[in-house]
């Protein structure tokens, strides 16, 4: 580093070897600020609008198209009252299946009504394993799902197989012409027998949130949901 | 300045060419000094193998052809399939019974499918128990591993579009596994399904995924993965003795730095090199 020569001037005897000639003209180098950090350069400045302006732009397309494919589909399901038909159409010690709407045509939604013990009980056909349609066998009065060997009593506690919780309800009600609720014991034939929200229930079919199936609803695994 | 004088042509072979070899040659000739795509292309295709290369090494090349029949057969299946619950099952009876050849056409698609699974497993299990995954090729395993997922996500996805009862039911448990992963799994879950329950749009969602999304993804990672395969090079079989000695070499240098509380890092070696001469652990004086 021989900072004391002058651009220009000669060589040193034997700093080149043989030549004698004059020293290259070596400009001197500007101050740099790009890399001092306590300076702002009009370049990096830049930069920095530049890559502040990409994101933006990113966002601006992203941030709808996101919301646009995930929003509605998070929403909770709308339940409304349906009218499943005249009080008469469940006789007692009796289940009836029936076909409710879901939320489209293709939800394949059936309910088990349950008339015993004078209590009406609306049955989810649901299996709480894996979401398979369950069917009701008159013979032992239960429940069993065709997919993984799931079964159910009468009420819908599982007696076998892998669902972790009892099979979820909805909602029931009676009501008159009206529109009035009608107690259980008042309920004249006419009345309409009327279905409404789903929920889940453990094992002393105390009620809760409606979960999707394999979800458990009490125990320690329940913490692995916490916003269902 | 100095006039720059254009070099001899270089002499090519004696006599006259074939005129359409000489027009191929031209074609080249004129994409390489545009593009360099002659330098890409022997970069990518002559490459040094490592002694003991077989048809095991074979796999990943067979699963990107079955990708490619998938992809192939798939456009001409979308040109006849309609995404909609209501005439799904019929426009696929009507591929399969009316459209000429049809039936093959949607067999190759279903069987293909099967076979992608099959070959993408086996060229896993090679490379797993070649050790091919090791030092430095973890990337290019952990870009494999995503394709396999992405691969498995093609299968469910697919499998949906026949909107028979046997699809319906197998995905609705399918998508019921899904959310229950623990704390996101139920919204991934309703975002996989569009909504609650399944529905006109579940079927369009997955048809959408089943042919933009993931086969855009796969193509994207194919690159990747075989930019990695060509810049790293093949691994060389277990029973590799230059292998051995790179690893015995590596070894000794390890347990040298340890012993010698020095920092120790490894450098791959490419194939081709002779394997290095082990590192001598002297004794301590």
């Amino acid at each position: 580093m021989e900072h004391e020569h002058q651009n220009g001037a000669p060589a040193e005897d034997g700093e080149y070897g043989l030549y004698q000639g004059p020293r290259a003209h070596v400009p001197e180098i500007p101050a740099d600020h790009a890399d001092d950090p306590g300076y702002h350069t009009r370049t990096k400045f830049l930069s920095m609008v530049a890559i502040a302006m990409g994101g933006v732009m990113t966002a601006a397309i992203l941030v709808p198209v996101i919301g646009f494919a995930v929003a509605d589909t998070v929403k909770d399901e709308e339940w409304r009252w349906v009218d499943v038909g005249p009080y008469s159409d469940f006789k007692q010690n009796s289940t009836t299946s029936l076909r409710v709407d879901g939320p489209s045509a293709e939800s394949d939604r059936r309910v088990f009504i349950r008339n015993r013990d004078d209590e009406l009980v609306a049955i989810w056909n649901r299996c709480a394993h894996l979401g398979c349609p369950v069917k009701y066998s008159p013979g032992s009065d239960g429940y069993v799902c065709p997919c993984h060997g799931g079964a159910y009593d009468s009420r819908g506690k599982v007696t076998a197989g892998p669902p972790p919780r009892p099979l979820d309800r909805m909602d029931i009600k009676i009501a008159d012409a009206a529109g009035k609720d009608v107690a259980y014991a008042d309920a004249k034939a006419a009345d309409r027998v009327l279905v409404g929200k789903a929920y889940s229930i453990d094992a002393d079919e105390k009620p809760y949130k409606l979960h999707p199936p394999g979800d458990p609803v009490d125990g320690a695994l329940s913490h692995l949901f916490p916003f269902v | 300045m100095a006039t720059t004088e254009r070099p001899e042509p270089k002499a090519q072979d004696i006599g006259p060419k074939n005129p359409a070899v000489q027009i191929g040659m031209d074609v080249v000739d004129y994409l390489d000094e545009r593009t360099g795509v002659k330098t890409g292309a022997n970069w990518f295709m002559f490459r040094n193998i490592p002694r003991g290369t077989s048809w095991f090494q074979t796999l990943g090349f067979t699963a990107m052809v079955v990708f490619g029949l998938q992809a192939i057969t798939g456009i001409i299946l979308a040109m006849y399939y309609k995404p909609d619950p209501s005439i799904a099952y019929d426009s696929i009876q009507h591929i399969t019974n009316d459209v000429t050849w049809g039936w093959l056409v949607r067999g190759m698609h279903k069987w293909g499918a099967s076979v992608m699974i099959v070959v993408v497993f086996l060229h896993m299990g090679r490379v797993f128990i070649w050790g091919a995954y090791k030092y430095p090729r973890e990337l290019t395993w952990v870009t494999g591993a995503l394709l396999l997922f992405m691969t498995m996500m093609m299968g469910l996805t697919g499998y949906l579009l026949v909107w028979d009862q046997k699809a319906y039911w197998a995905t609705v448990v399918a998508v019921n596994i899904t959310s229950q992963a623990p704390i996101l799994g139920p919204y991934l879950g309703e975002i996989l399904r569009a909504g609650p329950e399944f529905g006109p749009d579940t079927l369009s969602r997955f048809y959408s995924i089943h042919m933009l999304l993931i086969p855009g993804g796969i193509a994207t990672f194919i690159a990747i993965h075989l930019f990695l395969v060509s810049k790293l090079g093949i691994a060389e079989p277990p029973w590799s003795k230059r292998r051995l000695a790179i690893e015995r070499a590596e070894e000794d240098a390890r347990r040298a730095a340890v012993r010698d509380r020095v920092p120790f890092g490894r450098t791959p070696v490419p194939a081709g090199e002779p394997a290095p001469d082990p590192v001598r652990v002297e004794a301590k004086s």
